[in-house]
């Protein structure tokens, strides 16, 4: 009851997080993700592009580069627009423009799991193999699995002018490259310099800095253990090294056909069609396209 | 400021219809569909084979079968579970089982149109062929993206899961008692063909003409509509080979070639002619 009331002020207010309520301006711009697909790091390159005269920080992101999650209502609606606005949600056909980054699903369970450790959500000695089950199901987030978050998008939007697909692997390799690319699809006027300051700014080193200092300043690690790191590798394809071999064979199994569409190298010979997991058999004849 | 009190205030009664922000139960079971694909039919066959002792009609069916875009989150709260539900929504990953129903398109554009001039959202002489354009762009339901983005992000998600269930309005049009004993089997619900055609029986489009006559200013969907038009239109599939302008033909199938096809929706070839794709994406590959 005290509970309910609390909310009704706060919704009065503005000051409660709008989540999938939301009011969607036509000149928005989501930066879209699957969890732990280089999100953050992206919201900071961006926020450094956008806003260079306040480097971004772990403790202004939100107000930056806001998370319907966990910024107030009432700050979504003094920003300036256009507003880049971050989301893991699955296709949302309100989002006006959408920046959707992709990163390989073996190094995303990896990433997964080392921070669902950090968050105290599974014991720090839980074997891998275990969260990769429930991994594969989407049942370690509330945003659908890492395939159906992936082809909910590129099935409704890829080659669509108001979307643009970066892989996470290619902002490693070259992001001052990939960075330009997010300013013509934005039509952000950021000359070269202004692109190195952002890579700069938000580089792992800078970040992890940031993290040091700030450890408690963002929902994104308040409360969590404080001997694990929110930046963690920040590389690409650890998986080849800290991911069991069968859990491997078990995403490209379920998943294969997404990740070959995506430059993703399989490791396994093909796809099993055997299979167990919810959503296999949907993408066998999206297989027999790509061959 | 006032306003946004009263939406604090109906918050706190739990009075405003909670749409996609809805709590989900782990056995809730959900009938998907576009909007004017069958759901409304769907939704009166499900409901007279689960609670044939409840006689839906238009009276009752948002009781039986609750649409939480129109509902108060706290009566969606107290419906008996395991709920079955009504939506439109596109693809959400907290839904547990899934009924989708889908129909052509090129149905779905015309009973859009006649509805839409039914609630007064476009006048009786809105050119048809510029609805199907604005249709196309999604710009007719944008809650619920445009037809291929619902369907899409159902389909390309779920197909295969077992607790997802492809169903085609079409066949649930020339075959209805083999469709109901598969939905039937996909609830869980012990039943027998007396009672499925005694369901199809009770959802026939001549029994709900009878209802909406009678009935329609006490549902949601028709309440405030023009009297002149009805709810329950032709009830038939293919109308769009007579209706559809030739050049609408085929901007829809340019547009949705890949998913109609794989949905088995004949296409008229129409779209070779000068059609233009609006998405060049993986379903073209």
């Amino acid at each position: 009851m005290i509970k309910h009331l609390m909310a009704g002020i706060q919704r009065g207010l503005g000051l409660h997080r709008p989540a999938r309520g939301l009011l969607i301006l036509p000149d928005d711009i989501f930066l879209v993700s699957f969890p732990k697909s280089g999100n953050t790091w992206t919201r900071f390159l961006l926020a450094n592009l956008r806003f260079p005269e306040q480097p971004a920080t772990f403790e202004n992101i939100n107000r930056l580069i806001p998370d319907p999650e966990g910024t107030a209502k009432r700050d979504f609606d003094r920003m300036p627009r256009p507003r880049i606005i971050k989301s893991h949600e699955c296709f949302d056909p309100r989002y006006p423009r959408v920046v959707y980054i992709v990163r390989d699903p073996r190094d995303v369970v990896v990433s997964q799991y080392h921070y669902h450790r950090k968050l105290r959500k599974i014991e720090d000695d839980s074997p891998i193999e275990k969260f990769a089950t429930r991994y594969l199901a989407g049942e370690t987030c509330p945003h659908g699995s890492w395939g159906q978050n992936v082809a909910t998008w590129l099935y409704t939007s890829e080659g669509s002018p108001r979307f643009l697909l970066l892989r996470y692997e290619d902002l490693l390799a070259d992001t001052a490259r990939e960075l330009a690319k997010v300013v013509a699809f934005l039509n952000l006027t950021a000359g070269p310099e202004l692109i190195a300051q952002a890579v700069e700014r938000s580089s792992a080193d800078n970040m992890r800095k940031l993290e040091k200092k700030q450890p408690d300043k963002n929902e994104l690690m308040k409360g969590s253990r404080k001997d694990l790191s929110f930046i963690r590798a920040a590389g690409s394809g650890g998986w080849r090294k800290d991911l069991p071999a069968p859990v491997a064979a078990r995403i490209e199994a379920a998943w294969g056909p997404l990740m070959q569409h995506l430059g993703y190298e399989l490791s396994s010979p093909t796809p099993s069609e055997t299979s167990q997991v919810p959503g296999v058999r949907s993408q066998e004849n999206l297989m027999a396209r790509l061959s | 400021m006032m306003n946004r009190l009263i939406a604090g205030g109906k918050h706190f009664f739990g009075l405003h219809p909670p749409g996609r922000n809805l709590r989900v139960f782990p056995d809730d079971v959900f009938l998907v569909s576009y909007p004017k694909s069958g759901n409304t039919w769907t939704r009166f066959l499900i409901a007279n084979l689960v609670y044939p002792d409840k006689s839906p009609d238009f009276s009752n069916i948002n009781d039986l079968v609750p649409d939480p875009e129109a509902m108060a989150k706290r009566d969606l709260e107290r419906t008996a579970r395991p709920r079955l539900l009504k939506s439109h929504q596109y693809f959400d990953p907290r839904y547990p089982k899934v009924i989708y129903i889908v129909r052509d398109p090129r149905d779905v554009v015309l009973s859009e149109y006649h509805f839409d001039i039914k609630r007064r959202a476009i006048p009786d002489d809105f050119p048809l062929a510029q609805f199907v354009a604005r249709f196309i762009r999604g710009e007719v339901n944008h809650l619920s993206g445009t037809w291929f983005e619902n369907a899409a992000s159902w389909f390309y998600t779920r197909r295969g899961d077992p607790r997802f269930l492809l169903v085609k309005y079409e066949s649930l049009q020339s075959q209805a008692m083999e469709e109901m004993e598969r939905i039937a089997s996909f609830l869980g619900i012990a039943t027998d063909r007396e009672q499925i055609a005694f369901a199809i029986a009770q959802s026939s489009a001549d029994r709900m003409r009878e209802l909406e006559k009678k009935q329609a200013h006490l549902w949601s969907s028709t309440r405030e509509t023009r009297k002149d038009k009805p709810f329950i239109r032709s009830a038939k599939s293919g109308g769009w080979r007579v209706e559809l302008p030739e050049s609408s033909i085929a901007e829809i199938e340019g547009a949705w070639s890949g998913l109609m096809r794989e949905m088995r929706y004949e296409l008229s070839g129409s779209s070779l002619v000068g059609a233009r794709r609006v998405h060049s994406g993986l379903e073209d590959l």
